[in-house]
């Protein structure tokens, strides 16, 4: 970043004033781990040490992941597990060895990718799993083992409401979800009071802003500046975009900023949020692309059935991630241009833009032997 | 796939939730079973409700079984596709009616865990999936569902780790938390629906299903069932026609409705 100077608001580093029942539960005892989450008055000082005008952000995936992807980083999750995530700038951390890693967001995908590779060792967790086809076994093994340790427990909606007073700028929030549940015993950050504005009883819980450090968000078109659209569900991103110290953005096109303007949509991101912007056409492969492209279904059913044990996982993840140079290699793996025709089909098929007729959404369970060809 | 197959626990399952859904009603749906009801409600009679999904989509157009609540099954055609924290909003100031969530272990009282199997969080005998919406979901609808198969392993005394406010410890402790609504207004699972006796609230024998006696569903319990004055009716069965609807329109693939082998 450019060494603009900026009024520090003060000399020493704020001391939080954690839940206390959490830290104990979850035996965090040096609580400074916990702290740049938080921090929202540095995270304001980071950004406002940045270059604020509209200028060119464009670079490579590569130079963009050294450059703004540091050791120790709070990692943010964008988008939706296999929606519209930036899967490609994943593994593009992995292949560059990005070490202890904190992962945070809703759900958690970083988290699988990130922990059975030991790049990810602490994690503030709210889903991991791959919904109805089950648990993510890994996560489970490794949290046993001690390899990651959860920081802390959220819900859902409590961690986007986190995001939201962070992109609002607002210190923190208060929720009526969280109440009575155990999630708020292993949150160091949530805390159960009463409603300041009630004199009848009205208890409350408090969640402060939540500023990640990076995130990479992929969206299907942005500008040079950083301006983004996107179709699909946001989920946290815009949230986020505005909440992280650092962002990423990863697209199937950059486009002119007068396509942003006369687009109906308009930008949904706004550049200013907005470190480096990278063109990566399929960039959420293997996940699905709104508008683009249908997730990689035979590397997903397989990888189910991978998570069985480390070794055959990690093995599984080297043969995709770490052995492949970039998105190209991946594809070719998948299957080439005759993958692209079939996923685009299927994906405007399901999204109503072309007739169906024709296009399988059946499933077909990977088994030992299965071939990409077996399941497109 | 016709309908003179026997009809699976699953689909049992599926035809109840959906008639526990009234029409015109907006309701927010999760992963799994649930969908399947919802979809099978639209289709037959309920086609006013309205579809509302935590990571956005609302209203969707339906032509397949979605396979994620993030899928384009789910907002497909949406109208509107919402962040995430105004999804969950919408339940929070009100404007959403019936919410139906899962579980892997539900206690006495309807609250439910989906963290962990095992009391000891940093070392568990399973880690489960985490809240997810769960909570959100459970705190802040008006009427909230639970939907799951039922045994002694799932339906227990005390949940392992509460992701999902129920009654907590009955009477009024769940108004004493501050939570917007009431508790669980249902447990639907293979062996029966129970609801929740008003004073104690504690999970109470509602309706069994057919072949099931009130012993049995109480085997299937760690912890006593209340038992409902008079006799116990016995949930009605889905007609072939609901059957056919379902296996042919709602889940043609068999996604959800097969059992697993």
């Amino acid at each position: 970043m450019p060494g603009k100077k900026i009024k520090r608001d003060r000399e020493e580093a704020v001391i939080f004033d954690y839940n206390q029942e959490a830290l104990k539960n979850l035996q965090i005892e040096d609580t400074s781990i916990l702290d740049r989450l938080v921090d929202y008055r540095q995270a304001r000082e980071e950004r406002q040490r940045k270059e604020h005008y509209q200028r060119d952000k464009r670079m490579s995936l590569k130079e963009a992941v050294a450059e703004l992807v540091h050791d120790g980083d709070i990692w943010c999750d964008g988008a939706f597990g296999y929606v519209k995530t930036g899967l490609q700038g994943y593994w593009e951390i992995l292949r560059q060895g990005k070490k202890n890693l904190q992962a945070i967001g809703s759900p958690n995908t970083n988290m699988s990718y990130g922990i059975p590779f030991g790049n990810v060792k602490y994690c503030h967790s709210s889903y991991t799993g791959a919904e109805m086809r089950g648990i993510d076994k890994s996560f489970s093994r490794n949290i046993k083992s001690g390899k990651v340790k959860i920081l802390s427990d959220w819900s859902h909606g409590l961690m986007a409401l986190g995001f939201k007073a962070a992109q609002l700028g607002m210190p923190g929030c208060f929720s009526k979800q969280g109440l009575g549940s155990d999630m708020v015993r292993f949150n160091p950050y949530l805390k159960v009071m009463q409603n300041p504005m009630s004199k009848e009883d009205d208890p409350v819980v408090f969640v402060p802003a939540l500023c990640p450090d990076v995130i990479i968000i992929h969206v299907n078109a942005a500008d040079k500046y950083g301006n983004c659209r996107f179709y699909g569900p946001a989920v946290n991103d815009i949230a986020v975009a505005a909440a992280s110290r650092r962002v990423i953005i990863t697209c199937e096109e950059i486009v002119s900023n007068y396509d942003i303007r006369y687009h109906a949509k308009g930008a949904q991101i706004p550049f200013n949020n907005i470190d480096a912007v990278v063109e990566l056409p399929f960039g959420a492969v293997p996940g699905y692309m709104p508008g683009e492209y249908y997730w990689m279904r035979y590397f997903w059913e397989k990888l189910f059935l991978m998570t069985q044990d480390d070794e055959t996982y990690k093995a599984y993840i080297k043969e995709w991630i770490l052995d492949t140079k970039d998105v190209n290699d991946v594809i070719e793996k998948a299957g080439g241009i005759e993958w692209i025709k079939k996923s685009r089909r299927r994906a405007r098929a399901a999204e109503g833009n072309i007739d169906p007729e024709g296009v399988s959404f059946v499933y077909r369970l990977w088994e030992k032997g299965m071939d990409t060809k077996d399941i497109d | 796939m016709s309908s003179d197959k026997p009809m699976n626990p699953l689909e049992m399952l599926a035809y109840i939730i959906a008639k526990q859904i009234e029409d015109h009603e907006v309701v927010y749906i999760g992963t799994g079973i649930p969908m399947v009801a919802a979809i099978l409600a639209k289709k037959t009679h309920a086609p006013n409700i309205t579809f509302v999904y935590e990571s956005g989509g609302q209203d969707p157009e339906h032509l397949e079984m979605p396979w994620s609540v993030g899928g384009p099954m789910t907002w497909r055609k949406s109208p509107i596709i919402m962040e995430m924290a105004y999804s969950f909003a919408q339940a929070a100031t009100g404007l959403i009616d019936k919410g139906f969530l899962g579980f892997a272990q539900i206690d006495m009282f309807g609250n439910a865990n989906t963290h962990q199997i095992g009391t000891d969080y940093l070392n568990p005998k399973v880690r489960l999936t985490g809240s997810g919406g769960n909570n959100d979901v459970s705190s802040l609808v008006d009427k909230l569902i639970y939907v799951g198969l039922q045994d002694p392993n799932k339906f227990l005394k005390k949940v392992d780790f509460i992701t999902s406010p129920g009654w907590l410890e009955g009477g009024e402790s769940r108004k004493k938390a501050g939570l917007l609504n009431d508790g669980p207004v249902a447990v639907i699972t293979s062996a029966g629906v129970y609801d929740f006796e008003p004073s104690t609230k504690r999970m109470r024998i509602k309706t069994l299903h057919p072949g099931v006696s009130p012993e049995l569903a109480q085997l299937a319990s760690g912890f006593e069932l209340v038992r409902p004055e008079g006799e116990i009716p016995v949930t009605e069965r889905p007609s072939k026609e609901i059957l056919e609807i379902l296996r042919n329109e709602v889940d043609p693939n068999g996604l959800f409705i097969s059992m697993p082998s």
